[in-house]
């Protein structure tokens, strides 16, 4: 039956791939699927419906309320000119040293990628970003590989992320934040090699560009009212790490604490409720692909959790599974790939599910299983050419997703095998 | 569009950069009127860049490109081509003399590479007056996005002895690419 099972995650993949069926759909699917398989009852303890569909559902729904609030925040970043404003001082400042000003943005897309991930962060970061890098003279694959870089360093330190695997691999928040603050260097520097290597590989570039001439579209009344955000308020991406990582607050408080931080500098009293409202209505918009995917996943874990499942799945999965340190690292070092293009190893689709697996069928340690998931995403938050964030800041920059996967890739592979090598060695 | 003084255009390109989006027009017009100027000034040395000819312009939005690592300064033939047809057809061949859109490019790249010498670069952020900084009696010069590309438009229109700036060819070449492609 193990093998069936592993026959229609395949399957699964390759609907995904294909793009038959949206990936959040196909996880259900394949969740119901396996649970039948499983010999899961209809209805009762263990069952299709009450087990895998009921309880699997809403089983990540801190991670989801987290990426709401992220969301919110992000919106708070945009609508106050907070992100804007940071870009435009870094060009300012630097603008006449096309590697010091992809240096900025790349920090500004770190700081981002901490608050909310995906195309929101690449938004806040590449609107003004990415057409700044590029009159400065930085290439267009590099500039938008800049963006995805810098929110791939800020991952780590996501705090939605960290409640994600905190559910999903019923991981303590202080577990999984100790993981992340050792995965955290490696991303840094990769970044920053990518900067300074691609920006002396390719050198500046300028165009006569059709382009230039036409008029961008106006970014609303509001904010041209506004301006720039005052020089404390550009502190709120830092106020929810700050309480999370420095005093060890909840996740929750420390993202409510950022958005009330960005109202308290930004806005007028009499505005602060309007503001506010909106601000969180554009939020559940923004959260709502994301927050799709989490029910998915929920459902998809509970099923690969059942009894049935893992009895299936354990001895396959086992006599596949490297134990010793170096063929560990070996192996998923090779597997990199397989996280790109929707792939098995995505951790936001499938890949949930094989740690889901890993962890329930007991074959590696919860510990060790965050830090290969945590790898993975790093690479698959900057080269996967399928995922939200790649496509936008890509498309945006005029080129072609494949275009930076090629060129991000090496960088976030070498981050990934980093990640392995601290698991390997820690957690093994 | 042909109405429009060459400021005016540069000003439109100004404003239509990142990082100006809130900017004073009375400021973005200072800002033309000085990186007009400059450029009008520039005497770039001649360097060896190497020219290449490419296809595949109209599609990818470009006339022509500068990539300084190794220098080569690409020029879009398909680009060039349809721009000389557009002159002819709007009957600017006074203000764009046959073969000046060839010229005009090369002259506009040739500028953005001397615009990254440093000392040409701090002079021209002095010229603009944009302060980032200011320390009593101290300043520093911010950059202003978008200024080196008036200027190189600037200094291929002097050099190339045109009657109007490059930007109007520019703009209604862009016009016409789009209403093409839409039609």
């Amino acid at each position: 039956m193990g093998v069936v099972i592993l026959l229609v995650m395949a399957a699964g993949v390759a609907a995904m791939l294909t793009r038959k069926l949206p990936t959040a759909f196909a996880l259900v699917l394949l969740a119901v699927v396996i649970a039948f398989l499983a010999d899961a009852p209809l209805t009762g303890k263990g069952s299709v419906l009450d087990t895998v569909l009921q309880e699997g559902a809403p089983a990540l729904a801190a991670t989801m309320i987290a990426i709401l609030l992220g969301s919110w925040l992000g919106k708070l970043l945009e609508e106050t000119g907070i992100a804007g404003t940071l870009v435009r001082k870094i060009v300012e400042f630097g603008g006449d040293r096309p590697v010091f000003v992809a240096l900025g943005v790349l920090a500004v897309s770190a700081v981002v990628g901490t608050v909310t991930g995906s195309a929101p962060a690449a938004m806040l970061a590449g609107l003004i970003g990415i057409p700044a890098m590029i009159a400065v003279g930085i290439p267009k694959v590099t500039a938008a590989g800049t963006v995805l870089m810098g929110i791939a360093v800020g991952v780590p330190f996501e705090l939605p992320v960290w409640q994600f695997f905190s559910t999903a691999l019923d991981l303590p928040v202080d577990t999984v934040r100790g993981f992340m603050v050792k995965l955290f260097p490696f991303a840094l520097v990769a970044a920053v090699a990518y900067v300074l290597v691609e920006s002396r590989r390719r050198g500046v570039e300028h165009t006569w560009s059709l382009k230039s001439v036409r008029a961008r579209p106006a970014r609303g009344d509001r904010r041209r009212r506004l301006g720039d955000a005052p020089w404390y308020a550009l502190l709120t991406p830092a106020v929810p790490l700050t309480l999370a990582l420095g005093l060890d607050v909840a996740i929750i408080p420390s993202l409510l604490g950022g958005v009330l931080y960005a109202l308290v500098t930004t806005t007028r009293p009499r505005e602060m409720n309007r503001r506010l409202l909106r601000t969180l209505y554009g939020g559940f918009e923004v959260a709502a692909p994301p927050i799709t995917l989490f029910v998915a996943i929920g459902i998809l874990l509970a099923a690969v959790k059942l009894p049935g499942a893992v009895d299936a799945l354990q001895p396959l999965v086992k006599s596949v599974s490297p134990q010793n340190t170096v063929l560990f690292i070996l192996v998923f070092t090779l597997l990199v790939p397989l996280c790109l293009f929707r792939g098995p190893l995505n951790v936001f689709g499938l890949g949930a599910g094989i740690a889901g697996v890993l962890v329930a069928t007991g074959i590696y340690p919860a510990v060790a299983v965050l830090g290969m998931t945590a790898s993975y995403n790093q690479v698959f938050g900057v080269s996967d050419p399928t995922s939200t964030q790649t496509v936008w800041s890509a498309q945006y920059a005029g080129v072609s997703p494949h275009q930076v996967m090629l060129r991000t890739l090496p960088y976030v592979w070498a981050v990934a095998f980093g990640g392995l090598c601290v698991t390997a060695f820690t957690e093994l | 569009m042909s109405g429009d003084l060459d400021v005016d255009l540069a000003v439109r390109l100004l404003g239509g950069t990142p990082t100006h989006e809130n900017r004073d027009p009375v400021l973005l017009r200072h800002w033309a009127v000085a990186a007009t100027e400059f450029g009008r000034r520039m005497t770039p040395r001649a360097e060896t860049v190497r020219v290449v000819e490419r296809d595949g312009g109209l599609d990818a939005g470009l006339l022509a490109r500068y990539r300084s690592r190794p220098p080569v300064v690409e020029v879009y033939t398909d680009t060039v081509e349809r721009a000389e047809r557009l002159v002819a057809e709007r009957g600017w061949r006074h203000w764009f003399p046959e073969g000046s859109v060839r010229a005009a490019a090369l002259a506009h790249e040739q500028a953005h590479a001397w615009l990254h010498h440093t000392a040409v670069r701090a002079e021209f952020k002095r010229a603009l007056g944009h302060t980032a900084l200011r320390f009593g009696r101290r300043r520093l010069y911010a950059y202003v996005a978008g200024a080196d590309e008036v200027a190189a438009h600037a200094y291929a229109h002097a050099a190339c002895g045109l009657g109007r700036s490059p930007l109007l060819l520019t703009e209604a070449l862009a016009a016409a690419v789009s209403w093409e492609s839409e039609n």
